[in-house]
């Protein structure tokens, strides 16, 4: 937001906890690698009688109010990893900040400890998305954490093709559909969800602004999650946090056009047992190297082997449908797809070798596509 | 012979490399102080700084900014990295033509196991001085060595007398040679441990060198502790790391005269990248990565690279990648080409296979490049 030049300095009082917990919760915006200075502060500024804290990193924003007796109004932006630190190690009791008037300088006090440290000029820390009155629908929590927690990890972190590096996420005729994929796995949630009317959305959200909800999420519960829909933002709000992170431009995949029609054979395991195994045997599946599974009739052997290393094989009793069959996948994308899973059995079903394998709890309301690794013999 | 069966490594670094390539180019920049760096109005950093702009105390990582207010005359140049990759490998090939066993470690540094040509560190030195000469005649570019018993002495010393230098530490002498040196020289120290040392009052290699087992666990834990300080005592246990079997395959053709006909480069492109393909077939072998290389009529090389999101060994895919990566060459330098070439590497036997067909991809990319 750009901010008028205050008439006055930005002075104000707050027990220690509180400014920590809400300056550590906003840090998380803090930009670590940008080549701008400002976007690895933390802005401080009065806003009707309470101290608004805010950092963005230009991709997401995380803003908090932190409850304090103000002795002066004002705005100021302060490097935040040196705040972060500051807050951390400060002694129990009331921490004062206060804005040296004349100077770039900030005070923090508390106890006998003083410090004073260099400030950037609040006018140039950018305009945040904020959400208008009215503007916020509010969402039942539980399946919205729900599905991001399912299908999160699935997302892209190759920057060549951004579209991937977001989380789909559909609301629409109460129900909730999320998918993410970095093209060698796919994983898509349907939740049923009681929506707000009027209430529709089609975006593609980057997933580390969305794990960064999930954080919000993971914290004490609040009845609603609050959420507002811009031309290219998405903002949420809960716990007393806002959050506003950038849409995506771009086509996500049609996942419903990459789920075959029809699979060849069916494996039904344990999820728990089978992650074990798999766990023991992918150690020595390292430098990219597959994750062997052997199926036949009532079992399953999975194996692994590295050049130079060694080998490791476990077999396991399983329930199989279909022509005996080996494919190889990687390992740790196999493993997030069981992990995915919200069932005592998994089920797999293939078609051959090299068309993609899916990993489901049996519904369709959840199911991970997995593409095999092409085995060299 | 003293220490019979010592290992001789010499460790190579080419004197401000991105600077000296862009002062062959434009040899008018030779003279003036000149910064290969980012923006000096934006928050740029230097990548590199000749020897000029090194005399009014520039050097690599510092702001672009501050390079201006130490110099206001310096002449800023941003990298231009392909060019720098075609360079390192003209480097790279000279001394590969003089020293057997070779391990890049960057692209402009790198370890050469001296040990099976050299009976003497003598005549190692001497074989250095080879080096120097055939990568000066083959590039115009200058280096320097450092030579010792193990990788981390000989890196040290590749920076003792810049530019041109080779320095020699003979068996025995490590660790006076490096007691003096400010413990930030030593590699493997980062910011993280330089900090635990200096709080502990350890400024120098040496100090750390002499450091009792109790004294090392209280500043730094475990094997990272003992591993660092092995260095400081000059010891490094670490062989150098060849390339195992073929880590590329190319095909290339020089042309009877000069061509400027696209239709005709990209047809002899695809022709190439199928003999490719078929070469990986035969090897069942797949790849990421594809590199068209160009010479022009003046006999300057360009080269553009492309990793794909996955594996493949299709002719067309490589062939339609090569062509974008011709055209993309072309773009930046337009020019008859008397040869034109194709490869591959990044290649593996197992291969990650794609929801979205690599194929697809890099038919929409090359439709939109």
């Amino acid at each position: 937001m750009s901010v008028d030049a205050p008439p006055s300095t930005l002075s104000f009082t707050a027990p220690r906890e509180t400014v920590a917990t809400v300056l550590q919760a906003v840090g998380r915006a803090v930009s670590s690698r940008s080549s701008v200075q400002i976007l690895g502060g933390i802005l401080l500024r009065t806003d009707n009688g309470s101290v608004e804290a805010a950092a963005t990193d230009m991709e997401l924003s995380l803003r908090a109010t932190i409850d304090a007796k103000i002795a002066g109004e004002g705005a100021v932006v302060v490097p935040g990893r040196v705040l972060l630190d500051i807050v951390r190690v400060l002694p129990p009791g009331e921490v004062t900040f206060a804005q040296l008037s004349g100077e770039s300088m900030m005070s923090i006090t508390c106890g006998s400890a003083s410090y004073r440290v260099h400030t950037y000029d609040a006018t140039d820390f950018p305009e945040l998305p904020t959400a208008a009155d009215g503007e916020t629908h509010s969402l039942p929590p539980a399946p919205f954490f729900d599905t991001l927690a399912t299908v999160g990890k699935a997302a892209s972190r190759d920057e060549s093709r951004p579209v991937l590096t977001g989380i789909l996420i559909r609301l629409a005729g109460n129900r909730l559909v999320m998918a993410a994929t970095d093209s060698y796995r796919l994983s898509v949630k349907e939740s049923p969800i009681e929506l707000p009317p009027g209430l529709e959305l089609d975006a593609v959200v980057p997933a580390r602004a969305l794990n960064e909800v999930a954080r919000l999420g993971a914290g004490a519960g609040d009845s609603s999650l609050e959420l507002a829909v811009q031309q290219n933002q998405i903002i949420f709000g809960y716990s007393g946090m806002w959050l506003s992170a950038r849409r995506i431009d771009g086509q996500f995949p049609n996942y419903e056009q990459l789920k075959p029609d029809s699979f060849e054979a069916e494996m039904r395991a344990s999820r728990d047992e089978l992650g074990e195994v798999v766990r023991r045997v992918a150690v020595l599946a390292q430098r990219n190297t597959a994750l062997r599974l052997g199926l036949s009739e009532g079992q399953l052997s999975l194996r692994s082997q590295t050049q130079d290393v060694g080998e490791a094989e476990e077999t396991m009793p399983v329930s199989f449908t279909g022509e005996p069959i080996e494919i190889g996948f990687n390992p740790a994308f196999f493993l997030e797809g069981l992990e995915s899973v919200d069932s005592d059995e998994v089920v797999l079903r293939l078609i051959n070798p090299l068309r993609p394998g899916l990993i489901s709890d049996g519904s369709d309301d959840f199911w991970y596509l997995i593409m095999p690794i092409r085995l060299a013999s | 012979m003293f220490y019979a069966g010592a290992m001789i490594i010499a460790h190579l670094d080419l004197d401000a490399f991105f600077a000296a390539v862009e002062e062959l180019e434009r040899p008018e920049l030779r003279s003036v102080p000149l910064v290969v760096g980012g923006d000096p109005s934006g928050r740029g950093v230097v990548a590199t700084a000749n020897y000029h702009a090194r005399q009014f105390g520039i050097h690599s990582a510092m702001s672009c900014a501050e390079a201006r207010r130490r110099c206001p005359h310096v002449v800023f140049v941003r990298p231009s990295k392909n060019r720098y990759s075609d360079y390192s490998r003209a480097v790279w090939e000279a001394v590969e033509g003089v020293v057997a066993e070779v391990q890049k470690t960057g692209i402009d540094e790198g370890y050469l196991n001296l040990t099976d040509q050299a009976a003497t560190f003598r005549e190692a030195r001497s074989l250095a001085e080879v080096v120097q000469a055939t990568v000066r005649a083959k590039t115009s570019l200058s280096c320097s060595l450092g030579i010792a018993t193990c990788k981390v002495v000989a890196k040290i010393a590749s920076d003792r007398k810049k530019p041109g230098g080779v320095t020699v530490v003979r068996p025995g002498r490590e660790r006076a040679f490096l007691a003096p040196l400010d413990i930030r020289k030593l590699p493997g120290v980062g910011p993280r441990s330089e900090e635990r040392l200096h709080r502990a009052g350890i400024e120098t290699i040496g100090a750390l060198a002499s450091l009792s087992d109790d004294e090392l666990g209280s500043v730094l834990s475990g094997k990272v502790g003992t591993g660092l300080r092995d260095r400081a005592r000059g010891i490094d246990p670490r062989a150098l790391e060849l390339p195992g079997e073929a880590v590329s395959i190319s095909h290339e053709e020089t042309f009877p005269r000069d061509v400027t006909d696209r239709a005709v480069l990209h047809t002899e492109i695809h022709t190439m990248a199928e003999r490719v393909a078929e070469r990986l077939h035969r090897r069942g072998k797949a790849t990421r990565t594809v590199t068209t290389k160009v010479r022009y009529g003046d006999f300057s090389i360009r080269s553009r690279s492309r990793t794909l999101s996955a594996h493949t060994d299709d002719a067309g895919v490589i062939g339609s990648v090569g062509c974008e990566l011709l055209d993309r060459a072309l773009k930046d330098r337009p020019g008859a080409l008397r040869l034109v070439g194709v490869g591959v590497s990044n290649m593996a036997a197992e291969r990650q296979l794609s929801l979205v067909p690599v194929e697809a991809e890099a038919i929409a990319d090359s439709a939109n490049g």
